[in-house]
């Protein structure tokens, strides 16, 4: 069996919230009253179990990876999610997982509870810390601030997480070239192998969207962001951290196997309100409203709230290139076309002709990869392969 | 119907006055169409007219109505356009006329085009009955436009006739005085066919249909006709009358306003102002026909798929059945590839034309910026017309430049009298003179360079007066000026399309001006790009378009991928509407940058 005829990732999503922050366009909801959160528990568990609300057949790589995400899982009981992972085992999904991540809020977490999650089985954390300048974290709307992030560092070790990921932010409020520097030392101080920065995106309808367009926060410029950007390649480069994605930084074996199941376009399964999985042909998106998404999958109605993409073998080529040309390993020819039936250097021939002859694109042993500088501009790239949707 | 009982009138009016809304209560009123045929505008066919709220083409349409002496009378009544850009279609309408309304708005008063068409009419010995417009309006004022009309145009305006178009009000008084003071056609239906084509139309079924106006004979189906200039010869297919819908009739007889339809291929053939004679009984003279319209305002059109030239050419030619104004023919363009040097009437039929090219051909159009034709005096005695900056010679080889001049006259209130000079001063106005039309209104006269006027300087005119100075302005020669090519580089390259042609003194804060604004409006590439303007070798002024340091979705994920890959869609979409210039991508705004120069 090939790697894309079975499941190779899980995914849950979690739709809560403490607080919301500013930038957030995701769905999740702050305030979710106790009772619908349990009831939330409760469906979740249903769709795992019965395919019938899941929609998923295909069958389950036995070390398919496991991912809970937000939102903030960590919204949650470690009762609940202990029950959520039993469905998971249960209905076989959660077999022998080559990785178990679980997102976290430093707001969220206490010792006993990152204990708990390590007895779930576990082994992977990554705690959205985005920054650890207190002032800029305020002016995004997190929960937490910077020691609060360095202390449930300090309390995932101590539980036994050995691989730890945070999420860091530039381009944000206030944010100088210095002032990430300092948030890049911080996260290489405490000793992490894995670490995601993201450049902050502006998303229309988002609070913070208003707020800049009001003029009431400012935004560092496109050359001040630009240079971040080169910053994290080189400082964390430095530090031993590799890009293998383009927001993406791992001491070489630390790479996240679950997200790397997204870019190399191979089968997930997905549970939960907005969870969107893909089994290799069809993508299904789950409604986001959490009420809507509990009564149908008390009723046994799922068909009523989810919506179902059926992906074109052309389409389907198009995104498994853009999205691994996010990688730095890049595709390989040979796998694409064997997968699609196909000849990639032939159907792309001027586009990938047009990428190399401009140094954004290179192709050796069979791998075609963005460079460098292809990848600052990946963008360019990604377009170049994307052609439905034209007339 | 007998000669005494037909009037053919026209309506002519400012810009906004009511004139197309007059013409609907009268054909309304009449029963020309009944009510529920009726759609606001009516002789506004083209949908741009309706949008733009202009008129741009002629429209004719005959209407019956008994007068209250019991008489049936036929009114032939003839719509024109209301912009400066048009006025040659006004010209040749009020020649198939015997009498004009001047339709003025009551709170307004005489603008500047109510006096330049005013004029026409005259020219054309019309009887003129002055309509005071929208006297439902609370703020109008008859008597002091009554006064305007004695004072300023010198006509009697005690029989002024009030009314509202939009009630209905005085409308009545319209269609008696249309009947009572303008005078019945005097031609002689015995004698040999003499007819003048007003405008044509293509129609893709009957070929072009002429709009005619019968002066003497007539005309009907299977007769052979000859049109005067040419000497071609033609057989009539189909003759009918517009109610406003084309309609067949039997005959047209001296006096009347129709079409015919003869097979005739191209507009060309059929020259507007023509006279159309009966082959086998020619008449003797020729009517006096116009003066050919000739374009003022040039561009350049590309498409921005060089794939399109063909569709562009095709397009082009379709618009000129119906636009012998519509100039066109090829030119290259170093910087755009293949296309096409048009010229047009103005501004507005340059918008016009392009906005028709865009939606009715759905071509991506990369239009460069609009200019005037020169006429340069060589050193060797050649004197040659340039009506595209990237043509204008080398300096050294050029004795003298003259450029085209209009007579502008603006009406503007008081207060505004200092902006409106401190403008026209900067646009390099020559003042004439000014006049009080009342105590609150001046009209000013300046003669200003053809080629300010097509940039900026109606706009900065409405904005410095807040909308209230209106614009007319006729051709007033050539004069000599001091000119100088400044043109434009792109990362060390020129760009021919981007070439501007200004006045020596303004050269440096033109060029200035002109790559501030291309930094503006150039996006960053993945490169730094110097934007710099030079006169011949000498650079005059630089910017630079700074590099874009990255542009890279930064998050993707499994949930994320359709509504990613929309956005790259929609980035890829507004792409292709960029021109590649050499390794630059241009937006469409850049090639008309000069336009818009004071933008920030």
């Amino acid at each position: 069996m090939k790697p894309y005829d079975a499941f190779q990732g899980v995914y849950v999503h979690t739709p809560f919230c403490v607080r919301k922050c500013l930038y957030c366009d995701f769905p999740s909801y702050a305030g979710c009253p106790a009772a619908l959160q349990e009831r939330y528990v409760e469906a979740l568990c249903r769709e795992i179990r019965n395919p019938a609300l899941s929609y998923w057949k295909k069958p389950v790589a036995p070390e398919a990876t496991v991912y809970f995400g937000g939102g903030t899982p960590t919204v949650l009981s470690a009762r609940q999610l202990g029950r959520v992972v039993a469905a998971l085992k249960e209905a076989g999904w959660w077999r022998h997982p080559a990785e178990a991540t679980i997102e976290a809020n430093p707001g969220t977490v206490d010792p006993a509870k990152l204990q708990a999650l390590r007895e779930l089985g576990f082994d992977r954390l990554s705690l959205g810390v985005q920054s650890f300048q207190d002032g800029e974290l305020q002016a995004i709307g997190r929960i937490h601030t910077a020691s609060q992030a360095v202390q449930a560092l300090q309390w995932a070790k101590e539980a036994g997480f050995r691989r730890l990921s945070v999420d860091l932010m530039y381009g944000l409020p206030g944010q100088t070239r210095d002032s990430f520097r300092q948030s890049l030392d911080q996260a290489l101080s405490l000793g992490l192998e894995h670490i995601s920065a993201y450049s902050l995106i502006v998303e229309e309808g988002t609070p913070l969207e208003r707020l800049v367009r009001e003029g009431r926060t400012t935004l560092p410029d496109d050359d001040a962001t630009g240079a971040m950007y080169d910053d994290v390649t080189h400082i964390l480069a430095a530090a031993g951290l590799a890009r293998y994605e383009v927001s993406n930084y791992a001491v070489p074996g630390q790479e996240s196997r679950h997200n790397e199941v997204y870019w190399h376009y191979l089968p997930y399964a997905a549970f939960g309100a907005a969870a969107c999985g893909f089994d290799g042909s069809l993508r299904k998106t789950n409604t986001a409203g959490v009420e809507g998404y509990v009564r149908a999958m008390e009723e046994g109605q799922a068909g009523t709230v989810w919506q179902i993409e059926e992906l074109p073998p052309a389409t389907r080529l198009e995104e498994a290139v853009f999205m691994g040309l996010r990688t730095t390993r890049g595709v390989s020819l040979a796998d694409l076309d064997e997968r699609f039936g196909t000849n990639v250097s032939s159907i792309y021939k001027k586009e990938m002709g047009d990428l190399t002859r401009k140094g954004m694109v290179e192709i050796r042993q069979g791998r075609m990869r963005l460079t460098p500088f292809g990848m600052r501009y990946g963008n360019e790239a990604f377009e170049a392969f994307i052609r439905t949707g034209e007339d | 119907m007998q000669q005494d009982h037909i009037r053919n009138f026209s309506i002519i009016a400012h810009i906004d006055h009511g004139k197309s809304t007059l013409a609907d209560r009268l054909i309304e009123i009449t029963g020309t169409l009944q009510k529920r045929e009726m759609e606001d505008q009516i002789l506004d066919s083209m949908d741009l007219e309706r949008e733009r709220g202009i008129t741009i083409k002629d429209q004719a349409v005959r209407c019956f109505y008994t007068a209250k002496d019991g008489g049936e009378y036929m009114l032939n009544f003839i719509d024109t356009p209301g912009h400066v850009d048009f006025n040659y279609e006004v010209s040749r309408a009020l020649a198939a006329c015997e009498g004009a309304l001047l339709v003025i708005d009551a709170s307004q008063g005489i603008e500047a085009q109510t006096l330049a068409n005013t004029y026409l009419a005259l020219d054309n010995d019309l009887e003129i009955i002055p309509v005071i417009n929208k006297i439902d309006l609370p703020s109008a004022d008859p008597d002091k436009v009554k006064k305007e009309i004695e004072d300023v145009i010198g006509i009697d305006a005690s029989e002024s006739i009030l009314c509202s178009a939009k009630t209905g009000e005085g409308v009545g008084d319209i269609l008696e005085a249309i009947v009572h003071r303008i005078p019945a056609p005097v031609g002689n239906g015995a004698a040999p066919l003499k007819a003048l084509v007003f405008d044509s139309k293509f129609d893709s079924y009957k070929g072009v249909l002429l709009y005619l106006r019968l002066y003497d004979g007539m005309v009907k189906k299977g007769m052979k006709i000859r049109m005067y200039s040419t000497g071609a010869e033609y057989e009539v297919t189909e003759v009918g009358i517009f109610k406003p819908n084309p309609e067949n009739v039997e005959v047209l007889t001296a006096g009347e306003v129709g079409f015919l339809a003869a097979s005739i291929k191209t507009v060309g053939e059929a020259r507007v102002g023509d006279t159309v004679t009966d082959a086998a009984h020619p008449c003797e003279t020729p009517l006096p026909g116009y003066r050919k319209a000739t374009p003022m305002v040039f561009c350049g059109l590309y498409p921005v798929e060089n794939t399109d030239y063909d569709n562009l050419r095709d397009a082009l030619e379709k618009l000129q059945l119906n636009d012998a104004s519509l100039l066109f023919e090829p030119e290259t363009s170093t910087a755009l590839g293949f296309g096409f040097r048009c010229g047009f009437l103005g501004l507005l039929h340059m918008d016009v034309i392009k906005e028709r090219l865009e939606r009715e051909y759905k071509l991506d159009l990369i239009t460069t910026a609009p200019n005037v034709v020169y006429q340069i005096h060589k050193t060797n005695g050649d004197t040659v017309l340039v009506d595209n900056p990237s043509s204008f010679p080398d300096p050294t080889t050029i004795a003298s430049v003259e450029e085209p001049y209009v007579a502008a006259t603006i009406i503007v209130p008081k207060d505004y009298v200092g902006a409106v000079m401190e403008l026209s001063q900067e646009k390099r106005g020559e003042y004439q003179n000014m006049t009080y039309l009342d105590e609150d209104r001046v009209m000013i006269h300046y003669a200003l360079p053809l080629s300010e006027i097509i940039y900026d300087y109606f706009d900065r005119l409405k904005s410095c007066s807040r909308g209230y100075a209106s614009l007319d302005y006729e051709l007033a020669g050539y004069r000599p000026s001091d000119l100088v090519k400044v043109d434009i580089l792109l990362n060390g390259d020129p760009v021919d399309a981007l070439s501007a042609i200004v006045h020596r003194e303004n050269a440096q804060a033109q060029g200035r001006k002109l790559v501030e604004r291309l930094r503006s409006l150039i996006p960053r590439q993945q490169f730094q790009i110097p934007v710099q303007a030079a006169i011949g070798n000498k650079i005059i002024a630089r910017e630079d378009v700074a590099a874009l340091r990255k542009d890279v979705l930064a998050k993707c994920y499994g949930g994320d991928i359709s509504r990613k890959r929309k956005l790259l869609e929609k980035q890829k979409a507004g792409k292709k509407r960029l021109k590649q210039v050499g390794t630059v991508e241009l937006p469409q705004e850049a090639f008309m940058a000069i336009l818009s120069m004071d933008k920030k």
